[in-house]
């Protein structure tokens, strides 16, 4: 057990480790560099001007050692300076990050919320019209772009509101910022959701064909008290770990919705600097992106090995 | 060696079955949705390799007179902004659709079978590099790591091609290689090698045919995935450029522009991806029935 | 009944204040304004876009300014800023300024010479060598004329110029001419600067928020009228409008409404304000003429007869686009030409048919034909204001036995590619900052400018920029300047489309706001605008 653990978390910092070469390097094949940009910002092309850029910045430094001066920064938390603000990418970043994990955490409710019940509910009246209704409906979560429904949802609420929910100005209260987060959490959330259900579904299913809720049926507990008691709590087993791993997921989803619904989170923030090829924030919010999914990853394989003795790992 | 029997599945499954009609009809009694599913997807595929000839109009020609001109009349589904017919560009954009969805997935699916093989039945030092490629790989969500590639490649039909193939890979190879792994030491295996056969071609002939099952389902569940992809990148501007009237794309334009006065820029294309990828997951949930009953949902 | 009582009081208030407009002002009140991007940086003189401008030149002042209270920017109509006046010397290439006093910046320093000295030295490339008060320079071709900067005492300052230049107080008139203040660093100027000008600069939030509050030791006494500026940025331009018409914001981004996103506002939002004014942005080709097939001017002729303006307009902007030559057409411009003029230039006459006839009899003549038709690409910046003209180019170029096809370039590479003629044909848009010929004929056509990245040459052509410059009898400047736009259309030097028009909105209560109809780049300062609320 224990030699396992040091061998996952070995294995995680070599993944962050090369995941942080990986896009250290694709960066720079990206055409164009921010010197470019800053450059043809102010509309012209200045040799002279240009080279100065990229000397201030370090952009003509050999590439290893550009790389060397990012992680030994990392190691010592200073990610650098953001290219366009000229402010260190952590006060750029950092303030974005609860913007987008508040918008995640109430995605990731509502999904439950929605997607567990619903999964239940479809698994117990198996090939009913319920259950395809509740099916398609599941899969047409899946189907439909996020930023497209999002994109509805805002045309929907000028047409019967007359307004749009869209971050203006800093909420000031937690209930404010909840009421601006909760419809494009609804937007992210639904995909989810969907996916929820389907393996709340699936794995319903597979318990209510064990042997032991035969037994317990043949016993003379009532269909209910099998459904819910005994087959639901071990087929959320397998829905916990989805749902964590949903967790980072979710974050494709929040790219698209926060551009839409302009939301100042981290997401659309990397798909900004991405654009603006400010490397100093793309490296920090990738890794940021990569860490939280390699820890996601770790935790659910500690929770399956905890809640599933079945499980072993002697390798 | 058959990979999967049909015959012997839908025998199991009570159905009594002659000829491909019969079978035909058989399976979609049985997967309902998957019938639609598959409807859904001949018609997306038969749109794309036959849109000369479905569009009515040249999907580039601008038009002054019909700038966002509303649906009805000469325009079926409107025209955009540039006076272009929507009908016709979205007949076109399934092309582009379809060139990313197959594109991409033959392309991931070619990368991560050859890793996911060569790890799994050579195992060794060349398996332990690969996994923890597919590691790194997979430590970034699949929109994520299409968009730096995308970025990085630059916008362009091929470079999205490549960039969604990419961030493919490493779930294919997973699921070959954990195939391939049961494989190896399978008796017929044994057989071949005693039989004096190369191991690339035990590799290639005997245990490739044997991982199919998983791999096409995983296959038809990625379509849809690939297609989404592609929308949400063409929609932040980093997937395949005009004058591609790609899906996604046309998301992004209209959007930005004219939802108040012309909802059916946003609308129409909107609902041309999302049913094509309806129909990729029904057929993709009715074919993992269909290969493994026992996780059948 | 109340409610009739109130509201024949309410018109005969209305009434009266429309006759007493200016004892209305009221104090106070926020603005809130969208914001269409993040602006490159805050530092005016190292940035070439209204992003920069619209949000950061309430910071400052300038000597000199096009007066604010007038629609058309001209050089007979230019008001102290800084300056309290200012004159010439006999040879007029002395330019001295006397300035206001007792004027501090926002750190509560003291503004004096000095800062407008190094400000200048800084963008003539004569700032010393430890200075970093400008990192980038777009408009050093502003200032090829300008030998040195005097000062006389902390109230006093003068501009030699090489030779006399009319068009110089021009630019310093422009929004992009701000003063600088000297003990500010150049990181400071681009994050948060420090100006004199009527609102101070509070927080400038990447991607989301610039704001701005009252100068409350403003040198204009009375102003500014508002309390504060609210910058959000939003990069949606459907979620910006949605939230103009649901009344989240009480003035759009500059030009940010389309004509037909217009129609959408004023039907969803009756009582709004629109007015529309050119957006000193001309869509132009650029023409690679030092590779086959362009270097032959026949088919760069052919190329100019192509042209259907009016069909572009009608698409892009629903026929309110403005035909013209490099400079903005009268009534909103002043120096371009009248139209009359302008139909006499190949390309541009009524006759759209006879101009293609004559086109294809080109082309023919060159080889091609139906059945051959020439293959090019059409480069462009990846961008939607520069793809859709390129879009609609290529639909007309079929017309002369041309088949385009779009090169959509990273708009990070776009100058670059430009630069090193990595293109045949090229759809571009070039803007002016000032409605001025010195400004744009330097910019884009001179042999010495950095910005002339189509590198065109003609020794002609330089030698009556020069001569126009140094004109100072206004009526035969003119002359020389249309001497000069009809050389480039004739030569296809960069043949120009049209001149944009777009929209600018505000809420009704939004008041002592005037836009200037020659430049987008002037007009906020914000000092005169007030909330009727």
């Amino acid at each position: 057990m224990g030699a396992y653990l040091t061998r996952r978390v070995l294995l995680m910092a070599l993944t962050l480790f090369g995941m942080s070469v990986l896009i250290f390097v694709m960066l720079r094949l990206v055409p164009g560099d921010i010197a470019d940009i800053l450059v043809d910002s102010a509309g012209i092309v200045d040799a002279a001007e240009k080279a100065k850029i990229v000397r201030e910045l370090g952009l003509d430094k050999p590439i290893h050692e550009q790389y060397f001066g990012w992680i030994s920064g990392l190691a010592r938390g200073d990610l650098g300076f953001a290219y366009v603000s000229e402010r260190p990418a952590l006060e750029e970043i950092a303030p974005r990050i609860p913007v987008s994990a508040n918008l995640a955490l109430l995605a990731l409710i509502y999904s439950v919320v929605l997607g567990v019940p619903l999964g239940v509910i479809s698994a117990v009246r198996q090939n009913t019209a319920l259950d395809y209704g509740l099916r398609v409906v599941s899969l047409s979560g899946l189907s439909l772009p996020s930023f497209w429904l999002a994109l509805l949802i805002l045309m929907a609420s000028v047409q019967w509101f007359g307004t749009i929910p869209i971050y203006k100005v800093e909420p000031r209260s937690i209930w404010d910022e909840f009421l601006l987060l909760s419809v494009p959490a609804l937007a992210v959330g639904f995909r989810s959701s969907a996916l929820i259900m389907r393996l709340t579904r699936s794995s319903m299913l597979e318990v209510m064909r064990q042997d032991y809720i035969r037994t317990a049926r043949s016993k003379g507990a009532t269909a209910t008290s099998v459904n819910y008691n005994h087959a639901l709590r071990n087929a959320l087993l397998p829905v916990v770990t989805i749902i964590g791993i949903e967790a980072a997921f979710l974050i494709g989803g929040l790219i698209v919705t926060e551009t839409v619904f302009n939301i100042p989170g981290v997401a659309r923030f990397l798909v900004e600097a991405i654009l603006w090829r400010d490397y100093p924030i793309v490296q920090n919010i990738v890794m940021l992106i990569a860490f939280i999914t390699v820890l996601v990853n770790f935790v659910v394989d500690m929770a399956y090995m905890v809640l599933d003795p079945r499980i072993k790992y002697a390798d | 060696m058959a990979t999967f029997d049909h015959d012997a599945a839908l025998a199991r499954a009570g159905a009594n079955v002659s000829g491909f009609w019969g079978r035909a009809a058989f399976l979609a009694r049985r997967y309902p949705l998957g019938a639609a599913g598959l409807l859904l997807v001949v018609l997306f595929v038969v749109t794309a390799v036959f849109a000369p000839w479905i569009a009515n109009r040249d999907p580039f020609t601008t038009n002054a007179r019909a700038s966002l001109a509303g649906p009805g009349g000469g325009y079926w589904l409107g025209a955009d902004f540039m006076g272009r017919d929507m009908f016709s560009r979205i007949v076109y954009g399934a092309r582009i659709s379809l060139a990313v969805a197959a594109g991409a997935t033959v392309l991931g699916f070619a990368i991560g079978i050859a890793i996911g093989l060569a790890g799994g039945y050579l195992g060794g030092w060349l398996d332990l590099a690969t996994q923890r490629v597919m590691d790194i790989m997979q430590a970034l969500p699949l929109l994520v790591m299409a968009l730096v590639m995308a970025a990085s490649l630059g916008p362009s039909l091929q470079n999205t091609i490549i960039a969604i193939a990419i961030a493919l890979v490493p779930n294919v190879a997973r699921v070959v290689r954990s195939s391939t792994l049961s494989l190896r030491e399978q008796p017929f295996v044994e057989a071949a090698r005693a039989a004096g056969l190369s191991e690339l071609r035990i590799a290639v002939r005997h245990v490739l045919p044997n991982t199919m099952a998983p791999l096409i389902v995983l296959a038809t569940a990625q379509l849809g995935s690939a297609i989404l992809t592609e929308a949400s990148l063409s929609f932040l501007g980093l997937g395949v450029p005009e004058p591609h009237p790609s899906w996604g794309r046309m998301l992004s334009e209209s959007a930005a522009e004219y939802v108040r006065t012309a909802p059916w820029l946003v609308i129409f294309p909107g609902i041309a991806i999302s049913l094509t990828v309806f129909g990729t997951n029904l057929l993709g949930d009715a074919v993992r029935d269909i290969f493994d009953p026992r996780e059948r949902t | 009944m109340r409610h009739s009582a109130g509201l024949a009081a309410t018109v005969a208030f209305a009434l009266s204040t429309a006759a007493l407009p200016a004892l209305a002002q009221k104090q106070g009140g926020v603005l809130k304004v969208t914001h269409r991007d993040n602006p490159p940086s805050a530092s005016i003189h190292e940035e070439a876009t209204i992003s920069t401008v619209f949000a950061f030149m309430p910071a400052f002042n300038n000597l000199v300014i096009f007066d604010p209270k007038e629609k058309r920017n001209s050089p007979d109509k230019i008001v102290g800023d800084l300056a309290k006046s200012w004159s010439y010397d006999a040879t007029e290439t002395k330019l001295t300024f006397k300035l206001h006093e007792g004027v501090k910046w926002h750190d509560g320093k003291p503004f004096t010479s000095a800062d407008v000295k190094c400000t200048w030295d800084a963008l003539a490339g004569r700032a010393p060598a430890d200075s970093d008060l400008i990192r980038k320079n777009p408009r050093k071709v502003w200032y090829i004329n300008l030998k040195e900067v005097t000062t006389s005492g902390p109230h006093e300052v003068t501009f030699v110029l090489g030779r006399p230049q009319p068009s110089f107080l021009g630019m310093l008139a422009s929004g992009y001419t701000p003063v600088y203040a000297c003990h500010v660093s150049g990181r400071d100027m681009r994050s948060k600067p420090i100006g004199t000008g009527p609102f101070k600069v509070v927080e400038f939030k990447r991607n989301e928020s610039i704001k701005l509050v009252r100068n409350p030791d403003y040198f204009k006494k009375g102003k500014p009228h508002l309390d504060g500026l609210d910058f959000k940025i939003v990069s949606n331009r459907s979620t910006r409008v949605l939230g103009f018409v649901a009344g989240e914001f009480d003035l759009t981004f500059d030009s940010d409404i389309t004509f037909p996103l217009l129609k959408d506002v004023k039907s969803q939002k009756p009582d709004a304000v629109c007015e529309a004014r050119p957006t000193n942005v001309h869509s132009n080709l650029i023409v690679n003429r030092d590779s086959p097939p362009f270097d032959n001017p026949k088919l760069r002729e052919a190329l100019v007869l192509a042209l259907d303006r009016k069909t572009f307009s009608d698409i892009l902007s629903q026929g309110n686009e403005i035909p013209g030559a490099t400079l903005l057409p009268p009534p909103a411009g002043v120096w371009g030409m009248p139209r009359t003029e302008m139909e006499k230039l190949p390309g541009y006459g009524p006759d759209l048919e006879k101009n293609r006839a004559e086109a294809r009899k080109i082309m023919v003549g060159l080889g091609y034909g139906p059945s051959k038709p020439l293959k090019i690409k059409i480069a462009t910046r990846n961008i939607a204001i520069y793809r859709d003209p390129a879009v609609i180019l290529i639909d007309q170029l079929k017309a002369i036995h041309i088949e385009a096809e779009l090169e959509p370039i990273d708009t990070t590479v776009w100058h670059t590619k430009v630069q090193q003629k990595a293109y045949q044909v090229g759809l571009n848009l070039t803007g002016a900052g000032v409605d001025d010929p010195d400004v744009v004929f330097y910019e884009n056509f001179h042999s010495t400018s950095d910005r002339n990245y189509t590198a065109y040459k003609n020794p002609e052509v330089d030698k009556l920029i020069d001569a126009q410059s140094s004109e100072r009898n206004v009526e035969k400047r003119k002359a020389l300047v249309r001497e000069l736009e009809t050389i480039l259309v004739r030569d296809a030097a960069r043949p120009p489309i049209n001149h944009n028009v777009a929209n600018t909105c505000w809420q009704p209560f939004v008041k002592g706001l005037v836009l200037q109809h020659n430049s987008i780049y002037n007009g906020w300062r914000f000092e005169d605008v007030w909330i009727d609320r």
